[in-house]
Parts: structure tokens; sequence; C-alpha cells
């Protein structure tokens, strides 16, 4: 089972987690990604995030199927928020349900370095004195 | 043959445009069809080392090697941002 969306609306993290409930499982795993203030020091007033949205569509489509097959999990969802974000605001949530917690924790930290480093979704970071679109670490690591 | 090039982020604020058409020979290769696309589209041999950005055709990362088709959906983009 598996859901991937785009929307612009805010996310609610705990009604995307609870989509997938699997009666086989006993263990959901969520990443809340949100909106940092201090990057490397400096100070973010909000950010904007675009998306190449079909192809970004099918590269979360791809992950999802690669976490599946590599991984002993049974569900995973996959919402990404775009537009004018402020600090704190949800911008990624990632639910991962197995039978078993270690499953859903591992593809978890795979699912969103992979989506750093694969899907089409750029930030802008908006300052009080300038902006500049953040250009990826290719390994998905940060 | 006809295609469409899409930029985004900071391809799309170099070029100052979100979107253009562009004329290549038939059989054109993606590499070299990158090559004409970095050529013809000022901005993005300035702003931006042209080695790490990514190049789709119809949605698809490329490996270079594909032949481009008439009517390709085409992209030009920096190392991905999201999460």
């Amino acid at each position: 089972m598996k859901f991937f969306e785009l929307t612009s609306e805010p996310l609610d993290v705990g009604a995307i987690a609870r989509r997938i409930v699997p009666e086989e499982c006993g263990a959901t795993v969520t990443l809340d990604g949100y909106v940092r203030k201090f990057t490397k020091g400096r100070e973010t007033d909000y950010l904007v995030y675009e998306a190449y949205e079909p192809m970004a569509l099918k590269e979360m489509e791809k992950l999802i199927d690669k976490a599946l097959d590599k991984y002993e999990i049974a569900a995973v969802g996959i919402v990404h928020r775009l537009g004018k974000l402020d600090i704190g605001e949800t911008s990624v949530v990632i639910s991962v349900s197995s039978p078993h917690r270690r499953a859903a924790f591992e593809s978890c930290e795979w699912l969103i370095k992979e989506l750093k480093r694969t899907v089409p979704i750029w930030k802008k970071e908006v300052y009080a004195d300038g902006e500049v679109w953040v250009e990826g670490d290719v390994s998905g690591e940060q | 043959m006809k295609v469409k090039v899409l930029f985004f982020g900071a391809t799309a604020d170099s070029v100052g445009e979100r979107e253009v058409r562009l004329e290549l020979p038939d059989g054109t290769f993606a590499d070299k069809a990158l090559e004409e696309i970095l050529d013809k589209c000022e901005g993005l041999r300035e702003n931006h080392d042209v080695g790490q950005l990514h190049f789709s055709i119809n949605q698809e990362y490329s490996n270079g090697k594909e032949t481009i088709c008439d009517g390709d959906e085409l992209a030009v983009f920096t190392a991905v941002s999201g999460g």
C-alpha cells in the first residue's frame, strides 16, 4: 500500500500517519520535516518550495516501490508541501508501517535521504536581506 | 523537430523563463541537446557549474545517450533540495 502527494495546503502529520494502519502491522514511523529558522548560522524568514510536479510524483513512486522491495514494510505514504512555508511548518511527511519497528525506522531514514537526492523539488531560503535557491547535497545526508 | 524545455528554481531565475521552445535537428542525442540548450538559453553557463546541472527527458533523468524525439519535454535544473 502506498500514497504520494504534493499539496500547497498545510500538512496534518497525525492524520497522514493514520492513513496507513494495516492490520498486519504493529508500528508506523513518521518523519515530520519542518522549516528550520537557522541554517549555518543564518536566520531564515520563510521558505518557498517549488517542484517539477509530474516528475516529482513519478520519482516519489519509484522510491516507495524500491523501499517496499528492500525492507520488510507494508505501507508507505509521502506528502510534500509546496509554496511559501513559515518557520516550524511541516514541509514533508514520510510514514512507514511495518510488522516490527526496526524496518520502519530504517526505511524511513532511507526514504528521506533518497528523496533529498532524487525528487525534483527545490527550496528557496528567504532572509531579511536576500534569498537563495538551495542546491542539494548529492549524498542526501544533510 | 521542436521540443519544449522547462526550467525550475535557480535555472528559471537564470534564464528568466520557465519554458522555451527549441528547434533541434532530427536524431539529436541528449548530450548534444543539452549543449544546444546551454548555448541558446543565456544565463545558464553564466550562473551555473554546468557539470552539476541535471537534465531530464519526458520526466525521467537523462543519461545523455537517449535520442530526442519531436515533441519531447526536456528540463534543466540544479541539484534538488526538497525535504
